[in-house]
């Protein structure tokens, strides 16, 4: 089946046909400054798995269509590798960036004092709970499945475990979204405040994104391999 | 319009019929529509599982008799419904399986009769939309004290279960599910002190 991008799509055409996949091609570890270069020769020179880095995309292009031709030979260490990038990210750089803008939006003032407290509480309740999301990740699904792609089934772990584990932390962040529109407290117009919201929109939309790879692309893969394994065990 | 996200699956092994569907489905007023295009029913059960979609539309065409029984007894927290999508000449017998019917020239007002037929979506011009009451806000105050539902109803003279009842209506009046998201309600509108809420 053709897909949106395929192999000698220039990387140029690819961000410039939806800005949204930006922030997924840095997390393969590919930086800007890509001149006239495909998708085939960017991912040889920055050594990627040329078809995983399509198959991400396409999925996230295409908007959530399950990639039944796409996961074949797809390299799940890659997938990893690109989801921690991920975690790294929303965790490192975004969340704490917005926090700080959130800090600086809303202002000082006795009037606002109290509100400003609850809100930044909330706001680092809600990145509690992402960290929490991720570090089951990092610390138990990604060393399970790096273990399964090398024949070693140890844990009855199972990776649908892992599905019932996948608490929707982006609804937090839209609760906050929808406080700051339904119940800020103030009547003058606030760019900065607006900024933030327009960031945590954003933000929201990535990390759902994120969830969707997670989901509905990584989950899928790794089930396939799961159950090859038991195939062979029983065999 | 609420901002529950409405998530439907759409089986169909074309993808003019999906996308269209999937446009369609997006253009409803009172919906915020999530959808998932699925080329084949051999993903359905693992999508049911991992996004407990609302809706499944399914063309049986293709895949004759869908077990909807058997996929909703696998799921058993979920309260998927199924909805056939028929493009051609289907036998009656296998409708049977199906919540309801959308027919390939089905206009978007029948799409949305249909929906709201099984779907008891707010309607944001509705009454339910209106303020809360004195009593939603004396247990707005409990909860973002920290008393647990007990202590509330205990405090204020009411059941348990009544009190249950009134924090479902609150947020879904509010459309804040959370004590801390409540708390920032609550002091916004000045229902308690930042003082109250560091006591417990």
């Amino acid at each position: 089946m053709q897909h949106k991008f395929s192999p000698r799509t220039r990387m140029f055409n690819l961000i410039n046909d939806d800005a949204s996949l930006l922030s997924s091609v840095s997390r393969f570890g590919i930086s800007l400054g890509l001149g006239e270069k495909t998708v085939e020769e960017t991912c040889k020179v920055n050594n990627i798995d040329c078809t995983t880095f399509l198959a991400v995309m396409n999925f996230l292009a295409e908007e959530n269509v399950q990639p039944s031709d796409l996961v074949e030979n797809i390299s799940l260490e890659t997938v990893i590798g690109y989801l921690k990038n991920a975690h790294a990210y929303f965790l490192n750089y975004k969340l704490p960036i917005i926090r700080e803008k959130l800090n600086d939006a809303v202002l000082e003032n006795e009037q606002l004092h109290s509100y400003k407290v609850v809100l930044l509480k909330f706001f680092d309740e809600y990145v509690d709970e992402v960290a929490k999301h991720i570090e089951y990740e990092d610390k138990i699904v990604f060393p399970y499945v790096m273990n399964l792609l090398e024949g070693v089934n140890t844990s009855n772990y199972r990776i649908t475990d892992f599905e019932d584990h996948h608490t929707d932390v982006d609804s937090k962040i839209a609760e906050l979204k929808n406080i700051l529109i339904k119940y800020h407290p103030t009547e003058e117009v606030n760019y900065k405040l607006n900024d933030v919201l327009l960031e945590l929109l954003w933000c929201e939309k990535d990390l759902a994104a994120h969830n969707m790879v997670e989901d509905l692309f990584f989950v899928p893969v790794v089930e396939l391999i799961e159950n090859k394994l038991l195939n062979t065990a029983k065999a | 319009m609420t901002d529950v996200i409405f998530k439907i699956a759409i089986v169909d092994p074309s993808a003019i019929i999906r996308s269209g569907l999937s446009v369609l489905l997006k253009r409803l007023q009172g919906y915020h529509v999530h959808t998932f295009e699925l080329n084949s029913y051999e993903f359905l059960a693992s999508n049911i599982r991992t996004q407990k979609p609302d809706l499944v539309i399914i063309n049986p065409t293709y895949w004759g008799l869908v077990d909807t029984e058997n996929l909703k007894n696998e799921n058993k927290n979920s309260s998927t419904h199924f909805f056939a999508l028929i493009t051609g000449a289907v036998d009656d017998k296998v409708l049977e399986a199906y919540d309801e019917k959308i027919h390939l020239y089905d206009d978007t007002d029948s799409v949305k009769a249909k929906l709201d037929g099984i779907f008891d979506i707010l309607d944001s011009e509705s009454e339910e939309f209106q303020s809360l009451t004195p009593r939603e806000k004396e247990i707005i105050v409990g909860v973002v004290k920290g008393y647990t539902n007990k202590e509330i109803a205990t405090n204020l003279f009411l059941s348990t279960h009544t009190v249950i009842t009134h924090r479902r209506n609150i947020a879904r009046k509010l459309e804040i599910h959370s004590t801390a998201g409540l708390t920032i309600y609550a002091i916004v509108n000045k229902l308690v002190e930042l003082n109250d809420i560091k006591q417990r």
